[in-house]
């Protein structure tokens, strides 16, 4: 492929930490009133996220609507500042840089939206479109470079440049998400934040563009936060998955064991929501339902956030109310009072913090006091019976 | 040339609830038959539907499943009545217990319609009106179809609401829709829908907008309203995936025609038409990744015809790994690839067997 497309040669060995973000949080201020607002309170939709995106590799992120997935990622991309924490590109603090450092950085982050419908200007080309960061980077690629650019792009993320004069509603919404895709690329980021690019999509072409971010992923080297609320989509392209719940990261793992080993009740219910295109085994299974929405951000609730819909605290609650413990039939007072903290699941009580300097980060950590209890093994999508209602608790009293 | 999957009445256990209402487990309650429906527009006039059949009986659910475009939406409203004035129905039947909708007078159409076939409408989600209260809409909604007093109506609101399991539904009358999330919202639009005690309900991509959470929610309500009042109900969906645990029967739609009928155990087990093996590949797995051998996620190529382009022959042939030469130039008919299913592909005994072996 033409060098125009290619990302800067600075780009480093894989496995190079490229973005980093350390406890960051943002709010958005709640406002009442229709002449003058007041402030009656906050919205945490992110609060207190720790993450580190490696070179040529995929972060997944996954929650419900409203977790604070979408607020992150525009804070990671700079359309937003964060209220508290760090965004780190190459180690270095973006909030410290000067403005054109900032700018030449913030380069190399670009993002891809959701939705293929409304992300892209009606009223302007394809070229156009695809060209249009070059407005803002000029010195992304020399004014006599940048058709045959955009050309290249077109061709890159599979589309005919012969068509870069077509809009966007000439195209399908698998081919309007490509035209996306070749839009961040084109001041050759280094990352791409792809928000739920598949998610507005028929299932049947939604492999077409993961498959197409696999490829530029082999090719160019790049970096990407996927976000999606589909486990089974993140499974399949993330490398590493992070679970939002409300604004934090409840569950986090490399490789398969947060789909074989999901310690937080709250990833077993996302994981057992996946749909099992099979008959037999969706049957068979009931999924564990969540009940009711989340909670507003701007009022959490105490203790651990989850613990207003947990399954399992439920469980607890009336395993011990059946011995008559105490806290009878509720949900169990830590979980009530005290904020879990993201540890390795079978060591819930060594503090070993992911963030801390020292030694290796865990492969896996779950903020959930009883992670040691959610019970072992996936939600078994293929010979599945009835994991979900027949827990052994009450062993905790 | 169009038939519908005859289908064995399943027993299904203890659902007896004592209000089953005047439906008969198994009787069939609506029967569409080569169905087909055009538009006039500026490129003349397109056929985005063409000789559509299916069944829909009392106590089961039927899935309508196919890509964007390929007249799922538009057979369903042509269904109800409902067409946009630039379509209109050529051919075809849709009858409900014997009485054929389509050739009532719209009046009538609508109004029978209203009684007996009810529809969530796919973009529901932008029905509601954000000035009003949702307790006000449903009431009012329910005044324009029943008459019925406003104070009436507003007690049968909250009623559907409950039965919809809306939280709160009481105090939750009083609410904006902005207040709502996505899946109460679609709870609304259901409960709306439910207002008649209708014998079919026709649900278009109701969880398609939704987080795989709460889709999980939405069908396992649908489910339960249908098994628990006996109802026909249609799930439309591009996603097989979501609906091989609440379906009985599917129909696979390709370009605006029915190309695969069959329960739904035997259709995931062995399809028998290769856009259905296609579709059922690309359904995102979470067990083992669910990949291809070179690790690539499994795609149905290219793109569905637009109507007025459908290609000659068998219209999937330009996406299709078994395409020959007679798929080129022939139409295949949708005929019976086993007892109970159908299939439009010249070479179904050969995708049957082959999923079989
Ligand atoms: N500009 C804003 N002002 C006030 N509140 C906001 C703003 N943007 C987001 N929020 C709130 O922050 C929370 C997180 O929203 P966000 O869009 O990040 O969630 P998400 O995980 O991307 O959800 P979805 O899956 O629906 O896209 C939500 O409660 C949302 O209402
Ligand atoms: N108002 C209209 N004018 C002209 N053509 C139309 C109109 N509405 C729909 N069509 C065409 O009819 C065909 C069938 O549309 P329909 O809405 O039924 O598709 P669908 O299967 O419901 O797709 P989706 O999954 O996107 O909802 C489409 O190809 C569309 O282009
Ligand atoms: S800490 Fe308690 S409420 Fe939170 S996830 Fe664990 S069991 Fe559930
Ligand atoms: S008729 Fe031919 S092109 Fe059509 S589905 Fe069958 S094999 Fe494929
Ligand atoms: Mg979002
Ligand atoms: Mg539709």
């Amino acid at each position: 492929m033409a060098e125009l497309t290619r990302p800067s040669p600075d780009a480093g060995t894989p496995g190079d930490v490229v973005l980093e973000v350390r406890d960051l949080a943002k709010s958005y201020p709640v406002r009442r009133g229709v002449v003058l607002k007041r402030t009656v309170g906050q919205v945490q939709a992110v609060d207190g996220v720790n993450l580190t995106l490696r070179r040529g590799r995929t972060l997944g992120l996954v929650g419900e609507s409203g977790s604070g997935k979408s607020t992150l990622a525009r804070v990671l991309v700079g359309i937003e500042r964060p209220t508290r924490g760090a965004v780190l590109v190459d180690g270095q603090d973006v909030s410290t840089m000067s403005r054109a450092e900032r700018k030449h950085l913030r380069r190399s982050v670009q993002m891809v939206f959701q939705d293929p419908y409304t992300s892209l200007n009606p009223r302007m080309s394809v070229a156009e479109i695809v060209g249009e960061p070059f407005r803002i980077h000029p010195d992304a690629v020399p004014a006599g470079g940048r058709r045959r650019a955009v050309a290249e792009l077109l061709e890159l993320v599979g589309l005919d440049p012969d068509h870069a004069n077509r809009y966007p509603h000439q195209f399908s919404g698998g081919q309007r998400q490509r035209i996306g895709v070749a839009r961040a690329l084109a001041v050759k980021p280094r990352v791409l934040v792809c928000d739920e690019p598949v998610s507005a999509l028929d299932v049947s072409v939604q492999g077409q563009v993961i498959n197409l971010l696999e490829d530029l992923q082999d090719e160019l080297g790049l970096s990407y936060l996927f976000i999606a609320h589909d486990l089974a989509v993140v499974r399949h392209i993330a490398d590493e998955v992070a679970v939002m719940y409300l604004g934090r990261v409840v569950e986090q793992g490399v490789g398969p064991t947060v789909y074989e080993a999901a310690s937080h009740p709250y990833t077993r219910a996302l994981l057992s929501a996946v749909p099992v295109p099979d008959p037999g085994a969706a049957a068979a299974s009931r999924p564990l339902l969540l009940e009711g929405d989340p909670p507003s951000p701007a009022d959490p609730p105490s203790g651990c956030r989850f613990h207003t819909r947990c399954w399992l605290a439920h469980q607890i609650g009336a395993a011990r109310a059946n011995c008559a413990d105490g806290d009878a039939g509720s949900v169990p007072e830590r979980c009530r009072t005290q904020d879990p903290a993201l540890l390795p699941p079978d060591a819930p009580s060594a503090p070993a913090r992911p963030d801390e300097e020292t030694g290796p980060a865990p492969e896996h950590v779950a903020a959930c006091h009883f992670a040691d209890l959610v019970p072992g093994g996936a939600p078994d999508t293929s010979s599945r019976t009835s994991t979900s209602t027949s827990t052994s608790m009450g062993a905790d009293s | 040339m169009t038939t519908s999957v005859p289908v064995d009445v399943r027993d299904r256990e203890s659902e007896d609830t004592g209000d089953t209402g005047p439906r008969d487990v198994g009787e069939t309650l609506l029967e569409v038959d080569d169905l087909a429906v055009e538009f006039r527009g500026d490129d003349g006039v397109v056929r985005a539907v063409d000789g559509l059949g299916y069944r829909v009986v009392a106590g089961r659910t039927l899935a309508l499943v196919g890509e964007s475009g390929c007249g799922k939406s538009v057979s369903s409203l042509a269904v109800m009545g409902l067409l946009p004035p630039a379509a209109r129905v050529t051919r075809g039947s849709a009858r409900f217990r014997g009485t054929d909708l389509l050739a009532l007078p719209p009046a009538r159409h609508r109004e029978h319609c209203g009684r007996h076939v009810a529809m969530v409408f796919q973009d529901a989600l932008a029905a509601l009106n954000p000035v009003h209260t949702v307790g006000y809409q449903l009431t009012e909604a329910l005044r324009a179809r029943t008459g019925a007093s406003r104070r009436d109506a507003r007690r049968r609101a909250v009623e559907l609401l409950d039965l919809v399991k809306v939280p709160h539904a009481a105090q939750r009358v009083h609410e904006y829709p902005h207040q709502f999330s996505g899946g109460m919202r679609q709870r609304v639009m259901i409960a709306s829908a439910l207002a008649l005690d209708p014998d079919v309900l026709i649900a278009d991509e109701p969880t398609t907008a939704l987080d795989v959470t709460v889709q999980a929610q939405v069908m396992q309500l649908l489910a339960e309203i249908q098994a628990e009042r006996n109802m026909g109900l249609v799930l439309i969906t591009h996603d097989l995936g979501v609906v091989a645990g609440v379906a009985d029967d599917v129909t696979v739609m390709y370009a605006g025609r029915a190309v695969e009928q069959a329960p739904v155990r035997e259709l995931y087990e062995a399809p028998a038409h290769p856009y259905t093996r296609a579709l059922l590949r690309s359904v995102p797995r979470l067990a083992g990744g669910g990949t291809d051998a070179d690790g690539r996620l499994p795609v149905v190529p290219g793109r569905p015809p637009a109507p007025g382009r459908v290609p000659s022959g068998c219209a999937f042939h330009p996406r299709c790994d078994l395409a020959r030469d007679v798929c080129r130039t022939d139409v295949p008919p949708l005929a019976e690839a086993a007892p109970g299913r159908s299939s439009a592909c010249h070479f179904s005994a050969e995708v049957l067997g082959g999923a079989r072996g």
